[in-house]
This record gives structure tokens, sequence and C-alpha cells, in this order.
């Protein structure tokens, strides 16, 4: 499913430009609160008319101001779920989720028992959403949109309103609908945590424009991103395949293409694939590989690019056997190891950084 | 909000409030004359001839205005359509004694609209109903108003009452009965002959006999209380100036 | 208790008030959604003249009715000879004056309602396939419901309580179109009318009190249900 936006709309005081198109299981959209996230999605949902542009899907035009074409939101079959869940009060959770049944065209849709058991909501069915939690009420709303058969759905920081143990919850779930639905996701957040977890593709935007799109590996390890990207959140993201688990000592043996990491608490199965997000101040560097020392990972790689200083630290790129990393150290370190691109250097990073909430399964 | 307008409101509200009794006190200096409906069209002209202050002319049913006299409005003069209505007030203690003259008299005629062509006599089993082809005869209401009193001891006397009960459209006062034909929205109704000769849209069918119903008198008499302007006003409505006017409209004088 | 002739005065003054609101309901149904959903030229002017009987004299409105729905009427004509239907001297035109009387009050009622509806859960709906009839059906009506009660009792409350327009138009006929207020204002004209005068007031009174008081019960009933204000 191939989904092309290319638009400006004008809201007020804010404008939108913005140009991307996404292949994929997860699509996420990722940028600071009113980088004009939530408005790109309603443009694709149909609340939202561009002033111009094209959006469209697997080449079918949604919009496209110069043909004039605007299809009306419910005959886009594009599911939403929305922020604050947006459940009707009047209905009980099942005739809530069974809502946009009836308008669905194609009779081809994922059954009801097959859905409520997908998110656990066999014992909620005869609630009245009022009496539902925060964490329950976004599963019902993922249902909802699921069980009106649309071709793609639309996901609006579903886990903003929600306290850590729900976001771990409906994470969970929005994972199983990645793998297991069918049913490709554009999925909206300001939290890389989230986006690293789930995304295939990502697309950063800053203040009504698109930054950067692409894989999460490319986008992370860019310099150029690091701006929108947070200071204290730049890191490089890494594809792994789990090579062993010590389960003694609760580490597992991942490889890629660079090489080898030790990581601790990993949940998945030998020969299942990881990805690992590796943050850049949890990167350090020495000309030499250390001798007695905690750190399990010391990685070989030479410099790329040295990137600005901000204070008192800097960014250093390094090619670890392909694949990239981002290192942030002080500007002083940087010129007393005398770094610059070729230099070899070896990257070290603790194993117990590269936790739980590093870790993304495919 | 901050303190200046609110204060300029404050000022402007008290001063609202205090220019109404002023008001007020200036309308309550024009004397009012209770007269029944029928009576609109001379005494606007008779007024309009007047040479003390203008009064207030309050037109009604006789029967409204007599129980609002009663519930104290402030009238000095009252005229009435029939002698009941006078009589009440008089029995109440309502009137100034001494003050009570039969001013003019009048007839009762069956009207109906210029553009109809009905012709009927008024005699005895006259074919009242039938020629209302499913229609309502428009008259005073004959609970309370003077004019559909007279009409009802007309019609009992003549032995049409009965069946018409059923056909009827009762006004709040004469006139309004004399719109309803005059809107042909009722095909026969019964007014005074000087409603009738006051609308151009209503033509006479016929003419009641004065035998037919009690005498058709307005007397006037001053309410209690009245003073000299009331006196006044009440001599030049049986000067002969007045007179003149009433009779040109139909009325019948009476001393 | 009541004489056998404030009995008929009672029922006849609950059946045009039951026809006449529920004869408006439509009306002031549409009325109220055009006012509250759409935007088109002249939208203060159509809001101005649903307010009018509101602030004009009822017998102007009775005058008004009379010109144009009597049986000389352009449409009081038009409706006798194509449709059989009568307004003068009948209960119908007593419904009728009642009808355009609260009709103003009912628009407002259920205007509100209507835009107390979270317009973001109908943008909901329509993701999730209704179009726009399909959401006014299951969406925007039920969550209205309330307001839909309270403006059809508060019209059917008014018309309990309507005198002038009914008077102007189809007059006072005992039977057909004396309804309470009609009578009630007939008897204090009649000597000695006073005393039943008082008691027919208490009657309209208890009628109107138990109309305001189903309405506000029926109000909380809803709200409870639909679970938003």
């Amino acid at each position: 499913m191939r989904l092309e936006v290319a638009i400006r709309a004008g809201l007020g005081s804010f404008a939108l430009d913005t140009h991307f198109a996404s292949e994929g299981r997860l699509t996420a959209l990722f940028g600071r609160s009113g980088s004009g996230k939530t408005s790109v999605l309603n443009a694709i949902a149909g609340l939202l008319r561009p002033q111009q542009g094209r959006i469209a899907l697997d080449g079918e035009p949604l919009f496209d101001a110069a043909g004039e074409v605007d299809v009306a939101t419910h005959r886009r079959r594009i599911g939403y779920v929305f922020q604050e869940g947006r459940l009707m009060p009047h209905l009980n959770v099942r005739h809530n989720l069974l809502y946009g049944r009836g308008y669905a065209r194609h009779a081809d849709g994922p059954s009801f028992d097959a859905v409520v058991s997908l998110l656990g909501l066999g014992a909620l069915l005869a609630r009245r959403t009022q009496a539902l939690s925060g964490g329950e009420k976004q599963r019902v709303a993922i249902g909802r949109a699921l069980l009106a058969n649309p071709r793609l759905l639309l996901m609006d920081e579903p886990l903003a309103s929600l306290d850590a143990p729900r976001k771990a919850e409906i994470l969970y779930y929005v994972e199983r609908l990645r793998d297991e639905s069918g049913v490709p996701i554009v999925y909206v957040s300001h939290s890389l945590d989230e986006v690293v977890r789930l995304a295939d593709s990502l697309v950063v935007m800053s203040e009504g424009r698109v930054v950067g799109h692409g894989s999460v590996e490319d986008l992370m390890s860019s310099i150029e991103l690091r701006p929108f990207i947070g200071r204290f959140e730049g890191g490089a993201v890494i594809d792994a395949r789990v090579a062993e688990q010590d389960l003694e000592n609760g580490l597992a043996r991942l490889e890629f293409s660079g090489g080898v990491l030790y990581a601790a608490d990993v949940e998945a199965l030998v020969g299942e694939r990881v990805r690992v997000r590796i943050r850049a101040r949890d990167v350090s560097l020495a000309l030499q590989r250390p001798v007695d020392i905690s750190i399990l990972n010391a990685l070989p790689g030479s410099v790329v690019a040295l990137g600005e200083a901000t204070g008192a630290s800097l960014d250093v790129r390094i090619d670890i056997g392909g694949t990239a990393l981002i290192s942030r150290i002080t500007r002083k370190s940087a010129n007393a190891l005398g770094l610059a691109p070729g230099v070899r250097v070896f990257a070290l990073v603790k194993s117990v950084s590269l936790d739980r909430r590093s870790l993304g399964y495919a | 909000m901050s303190r200046r307008p609110v204060a300029a409101l404050c000022i402007a509200l008290c001063g609202a409030l205090l220019a109404v009794p002023m008001t007020a006190a200036r309308a309550a200096e024009r004397i009012q004359v209770f007269a029944a409906a029928s009576l609109k069209n001379a005494m606007d002209e008779i007024a309009r001839g007047y040479s003390g202050a203008p009064p207030a002319l309050v037109y009604g049913g006789s029967s409204r205005l007599a129980r609002q006299i009663e519930l104290g409005a402030r009238a000095v003069l009252f005229v009435s359509a029939d002698r009941a209505w006078m009589d009440y007030l008089a029995a109440r203690g309502a009137l100034e004694p001494g003050t009570r003259r039969d001013l003019v008299g009048n007839r009762l005629v069956l009207i109906a609209p210029r553009s109809s062509g009905v012709t009927l006599r008024i005699e005895p089993a006259m074919p009242l109903v039938g020629a209302l082809h499913g229609g309502r005869l428009a008259l005073g209401d004959p609970a309370h108003v003077p004019a559909g009193r007279y009409a009802r001891a007309a019609l009992e006397k003549l032995g049409v009452w009965s069946p018409l009960r059923g056909r009827l459209a009762p006004g709040e006062n004469v006139r309004a009965a004399l719109a309803l034909v005059a809107r042909g929205e009722a095909p026969l109704g019964i007014v005074y002959e000087t409603d009738a000769r006051a609308d151009p849209a209503v033509r006479v069918v016929d003419r009641f006999d004065a035998s037919l119903h009690p005498a058709i008198v307005y007397p006037m008499a001053l309410v209690k209380g009245a003073g000299k302007e009331g006196r006044a006003l009440a001599a030049y409505l049986q000067s002969p100036a007045a007179m003149r006017i009433f009779r040109a409209q139909g009325f019948a004088p009476l001393h | 208790m009541l004489t056998p002739d404030e009995f008929d005065i009672l029922l006849l003054s609950l059946k045009v008030a039951f026809w006449s609101s529920l004869a408006s309901l439509p009306v002031a149904l549409g009325l109220a959604l055009l006012l509250a959903r759409a935007e088109f030229p002249g939208k203060t002017l159509v809001d101005g003249i649903v307010h009018l009987p509101l602030v004009l004299p009822p017998v102007v409105i009775g005058y008004l009715l009379l010109i144009a729905f009597g049986r000389n009427g352009p449409i009081g004509a038009f409706l006798e000879a194509h449709a059989g239907v009568v307004f003068a001297f009948r209960w119908t035109g007593a419904a009728l004056a009642s009808a355009l009387m609260g009709l103003p009050l009912a628009v407002r009622a259920m205007r509100q309602s209507i835009e107390a509806v979270d317009r973001r859960l109908e943008a909901a709906a329509a993701t999730l396939g209704a179009g726009p009839l399909a959401v006014l059906a299951t969406v925007t009506l039920p969550l209205m419901l309330p307001g839909l009660f309270n403006g059809m009792l508060l019209a059917f409350a008014r018309s309990l309580g309507e005198f002038g327009a009914t008077i102007t138009f189809v007059s006072n006929i005992p039977g057909e179109t004396q309804t309470l207020p009609l009578a009630i204002y007939t008897l204090t004209q009649v000597p000695g009318g006073d005393a039943q005068a008082l008691r027919l007031c208490v009657l309209a009174v208890l009628l109107s009190l138990a109309a305001l008081i189903v309405s506000e019960w029926l109000l909380r009933r809803a709200r409870r249900r639909t679970g938003n204000a």
C-alpha cells in the first residue's frame, strides 16, 4: 500500500507544506507538538481540505486540487483512531465496535470475534463507554476503526493521554495490529520510543514541513535531523538478529552488519530480528580497545564526520562495518583525541543502556 | 471591566428609571373615556372638534370596559352599548350619582360581504341557517357583548336561535364581528346599522325591527371621582354639534 | 371536580396543544438543524423571522394568520379547495396559531442542543463510513434528544396558554376553539363568572406546571442515558 501526500494548506497562522510517500506496515509521522502532524492525518482522512496538492492511495487519488477530486470522508475507507478516543457516548461497547459495520462495503473484513480477541475486549462488550478506563477506551477505538474494514489506519498519538502501564498495554496491541491485521498504519507520535519500536518508515515534520522521510535507521542516524529529533533523544538505530541468549546472565548476543552487540533483557528468540536504538549520549569513543573495563560492547570503526558543536559537546558520526553510529562527546575530548574523518576508533556502548526501551521487535 | 464604563452605565440606568415616573405622570393628565366599540368613528370625529384638553378614547366591548372600570380603571366617562352594563356599574356604586343620561340609539342590521348577492327578509322562521351555506354567523359574543345580546334576543323572538347556536362566530366586540364579514370569512353577520354604514366592504341585507329586541340605547355616565374636565366633556357630547355628527353616522339622538 | 363543560374545555385544550406540538416538531427540528449547522446568505434574517412570534404581539400573528389562512386567504382557500383542510373557526386553526407561537421556543431549545453535540464525534462517524444523513440519524439526533423533548414540551406548555393569536384568528367558539385561556377570558366578562374563572385558572396553572415538570424529568433522564449535557 503506497501512500502519497503532497499538499499545501493554510490553517490560520500556520502553513502546512508537506510532501512524502510511504510504504510498509507502519509509517510514523514524528515531530514536536504543533508541527502539523495531526493536520496531515486530517487531510488524509478528508476532515481537512488542503488548498493545493494531491493525496493518493495506491495511485488512486483521494484529493487532487488540480483534478478537482475530493473524495468525501465517508467514502475513503480510512480508519482513524483519535487521540481522545471519541467513542459514541450513547452506545455501549459492542454497538460502538459495530458502528462502522453497516457502512462497510466490502464483505471481506476482519470478523467481530477476531478483532475482539485481538484487542482483548471480550469482557467489556456490554459496558457503557463512560465506565471504561483510558486504556480500554483506546482499545475500543482501535477495534471500532478496524471493524469498519479500512484499507488504511490512521492513529493520532493514541498513547498520549495514557499513563505508563496503559501505554505499554496499548503499545503491545499496536504491535500486534501491525503484525497481524494486514492493514497499513500511519502513526503520529512525538515520542521517539514509540517510533523506534513500531515504525518501518518515518516522516519527520517541523513547523508544517517535512524535513526528512525514509527508513527509521537512516533518519535516526542523520546528523541533519538532529535538531528535529531532539538533543537528548538522538542516536542510531541498528537492525540486528539474535544470535544467542545467555539466560543465566540475562544478556543476548546480537549480530549486525558491523559486528556483535550485547544487550540486556531482550525478549526475542534466537534467529528473530530486533531493532536496537543506541542513543548518542550512551556512546563513548576510544582510540584503542580498552582493557579491564566493565563495558561489554567495543565496536571497531572509523570516524565519518564531526557535527556542529552545541555548547560543550558535539556529535561524531562513526561507521561500524557499514552501519552508522553516533557518539556525543565533549569538544575537549574530540580535540584531545585528535578526531577527524578517517581516524580509527572504538565505539563503547554499555549493555545496560540497551534496555527494554531501546528495543523494538519485528 | 474597568470602572469608568461601569459608572457611566449605572448613571444611565438610574436616569432611565427616574424618567419613567415622570413620563407616566404626564400621560395620566389626559382624561380617559371608555366607550363601546361601535361608537368609535363618531366619537373620534366629535373629539376632534372638542376645544378642551384632548381626551384618551378607549374603545372595546362594553362588557370588558365595565369590568375594567369595576376593577379600578381610571376612566372618567363611560358610554355603554346597553343599559344592562350601566346598571351593573350603578349597582356597584362605581358611577357618579345623578350623571347618567341616555345619549343615542341604534338599530340592528343583518349584513353580508359586499360581493355577496344574498337576499333575505327578516321574519319569523327565516331560513338563516340555510343561507349560511356551511359558514358561520358573525356577531358580538351573546354571552356578554351588548350587540350580541340584542342579536340573540331578536333571533329568539324570530324563533331561529336554537338551530343557529352551533353556527356562530362570537366576536370579542361588535367591530370584530364586522371585520369578519368585511373580510368574507363569515357569509352573514349581525351588527349595528352605524357599523354597517362605516364599512364599505359590507352591505346591509335587511334591518331588524326595533320591536324584536330591547331598545338599543347608549347610556352615558360619569365614573365616580370624575372632575370638572369629565363634566365638561359629558356636556359636550350632548351638545348640538356632537349630535349632528352622531346623526350623520346613523345614530338616533335621544334627547 | 370538573363540570362536563369544563371537562370539554380541558380536553379541547389538550387536543389543540398535542396536535400543535406534533405538527411543529418536524418544522422546528428542520429549522434548528439549518440554523445550527448550515451557513448561507440571509441566515440572520431567517433567525430573526423564526423569533418573530416571540416578540410580536400575538394579535398581530393572529391577524396575519387570518389574512393568509382564512377561508378567503390565499393559502386557506387553496388548502380548502385542494386538500379539504379548513383552519377558519376550527380547532385546527387554534392548533396552527399555537404551533406558530410555540415555534421559536422549540427551535431555540433544539438548536442549543444540536450545537452542544460534539462535532468531533460526527467527524469520527464519518471516518467509519457514515454519510451525512447517517451521521444525523445515528449520532446527532440521538445526542440532541433531550433538547428535542424539551423544545416540544415548551411548545406544548405555550399552547396551553395561547390566547391573543387564537382569539383573533379563529374566534371564541365554545366546543370548537374555546380553549382554556379563552374560556377563562369569557368568564371574566360575564357577570358572576368570577368563581368559575378562578377554578379554571387553577386548572390552567396545574396543567402548565405538569407539562414543565415532565419536560424537566425527561430532560434529566435523557441526559443520564447519553452521558453528556
